[in-house]
């Protein structure tokens, strides 16, 4: 790939667990559970696989036929040396993540741990250039909080990647939450998962069910900011990923439009929803639509701000962004921005790479 | 004209493909079931992905009725490793959701058993 003349922090790359390496991470029973019983996560998504290689792409899958995002030397050759990243942010792959197991709240606890624990020791301690995020089973919220605490205390880990359920994260359940990470310099992270964006269901096709991945992100964002998340923690921040930016200007205009109409009922909003996304609301730019230039730019005028979009690949996703290609040619101000700045001021642990 | 071998024809049995180079540029050669050959760049014009280490395939083919699938061109598309965009080989290698765009392609000969790409 033609290499990145400019430093990258790239905010969206997953690592994959295969349940054999957190073993020995994992407590009894739990261990017994999966060894001995054979226990794995249920996963739902009805579609066959959506490209060449699943959901990656064919090429990052291991020459020994590991699976892609399994082996760090395979993706710092495949990635970060070939790119020349500054950082990346992993984001994992989503199992063991807890995130869909609406029961048996102590497995997906300890899941949690061990794959903290796991991600640390393998990733985060062994290349400078990565950083982490904390996996929780918000299902047990004392026992989330605790482990914030535990894994987010680290100084390379620099999220809470939530799991998206029926409970939405303005929610008073989730307060704790938030200001656990923020007394622990840690953003909130959103990265898309199964079902939500479809009445809890799944739409009939996969098309469908990813081009309204946006939707379920911009649930959220309006239910944080009008259930005060954002007043109430005024440190936090949140990081879209993985939802793309096009629909930010719709979603600032409506949102002050009806902010005007009907503060009434939410007076503890102090600012615009606008100014208040402009502030603590981030957005990665994978998966990127083609936009010319002009496209682009004028998307950046409607937002009011070049700060707010952070670049992300998605590697070894098969939507992976290309940090050559995926974007239209930028001047290098705006460029330095997008590709390493606006992360590096989000992230509080990031500030001083 | 610049030409160049790019494969013995044994290489390739018919519903495979390969990279190779000419000059310095990545190749793609294709082998179509009826054993024809044809060479495109070895990279995406979407993004530059590698389409070596794509797919030789088949694709579902326009159909008016929704929900009524039907599968053909086997052998005869190519398919991107990233984000699986198809394109048709024997259609000057254009891309089935957007035919206005296409991968660029070589000529090619056989003599013998040797492959040939030319200008």
């Amino acid at each position: 790939m033609q290499r990145n003349q400019i430093p990258l922090i790239d905010t969206d790359i997953h690592e994959r667990v295969q349940y054999e390496d957190i073993l020995n991470k994992l407590d009894e029973p739990f261990k017994h559970y999966i060894e001995n019983c054979h226990w794995i996560q249920e996963k739902h998504m009805p579609y066959t696989q959506p490209a060449v290689a699943g959901v990656d792409r064919a090429d990052a899958v291991l020459p020994d036929g590991r699976p892609a995002g399994s082996d760090l030397a395979f993706m710092q050759e495949q990635l970060l040396d070939d790119v020349g990243h500054k950082a990346g942010i992993l984001t994992s792959a989503l199992d063991p993540s807890p995130s869909s197991m609406h029961g048996w709240h102590e497995m997906a606890a300890a899941l949690a741990t061990a794959y903290n624990d796991w991600q640390i020791e393998n990733w985060l301690e062994k290349d400078e250039r990565l950083y982490g995020s904390v996996h929780i089973a918000a299902q047990d919220r004392e026992r989330a909080i605790q482990e914030i605490k535990r894994a987010g205390s680290h100084p390379k880990m620099v999220q809470v990647l939530l799991p998206i359920d029926d409970i939405m994260w303005g929610d008073p359940y989730y307060h704790p939450i938030f200001e656990e990470a923020e007394k622990q310099s840690l953003m909130i992270g959103m990265h898309h998962n199964e079902p939500p964006v479809y009445y809890g269901r799944w739409p009939r096709y996969f098309i469908e069910w990813h081009s309204l991945i946006p939707t379920a992100h911009m649930k959220q964002v309006t239910n944080m900011i009008f259930n005060g998340v954002f007043d109430k923690f005024p440190t936090l921040g949140l990081m879209m990923i993985e939802g793309g930016f096009t629909f930010i200007p719709h979603m600032m205009w409506k949102l002050d439009q009806q902010f005007r109409d009907l503060r009434h009922e939410v007076p503890w909003l102090k600012r615009k929803p606008s100014e208040i996304m402009k502030e603590q609301v981030r957005f990665t730019t994978q998966p990127a639509e083609e936009l010319t230039k002009q496209e682009f730019t004028s998307l950046l005028e409607q937002m009011g701000t070049d700060e707010m979009l952070c670049f992300s690949t998605d590697y070894p996703h098969w939507d992976f962004d290309s940090p050559t290609r995926a974007l239209p040619k930028m001047d290098e101000q705006l460029t330095r921005k997008i590709f390493s700045e606006n992360a590096k001021n989000f992230y509080p642990k990031l500030h001083a790479i | 004209m610049r030409e160049q071998v790019v494969c013995n024809s044994t290489d390739l049995k018919p519903g495979e493909m390969m990279k190779s180079t000419f000059g310095k540029q990545s190749v793609l050669v294709c082998r179509t079931p009826d054993g024809e050959y044809y060479a495109f760049m070895n990279q995406c014009i979407h993004q530059g992905a590698p389409l070596d280490k794509g797919m030789l395939c088949g694709a579902t083919t326009e159909s008016s009725n929704p929900g009524k699938y039907e599968y053909c061109h086997k052998g005869e598309i190519i398919r991107c490793p990233w984000h699986g965009r198809e394109f048709d080989i024997k259609n000057e290698g254009r891309m089935l959701a957007n035919p206005n765009k296409k991968i660029p392609s070589f000529k090619v000969r056989v003599e013998g058993e040797q492959v040939i790409v030319y200008k």
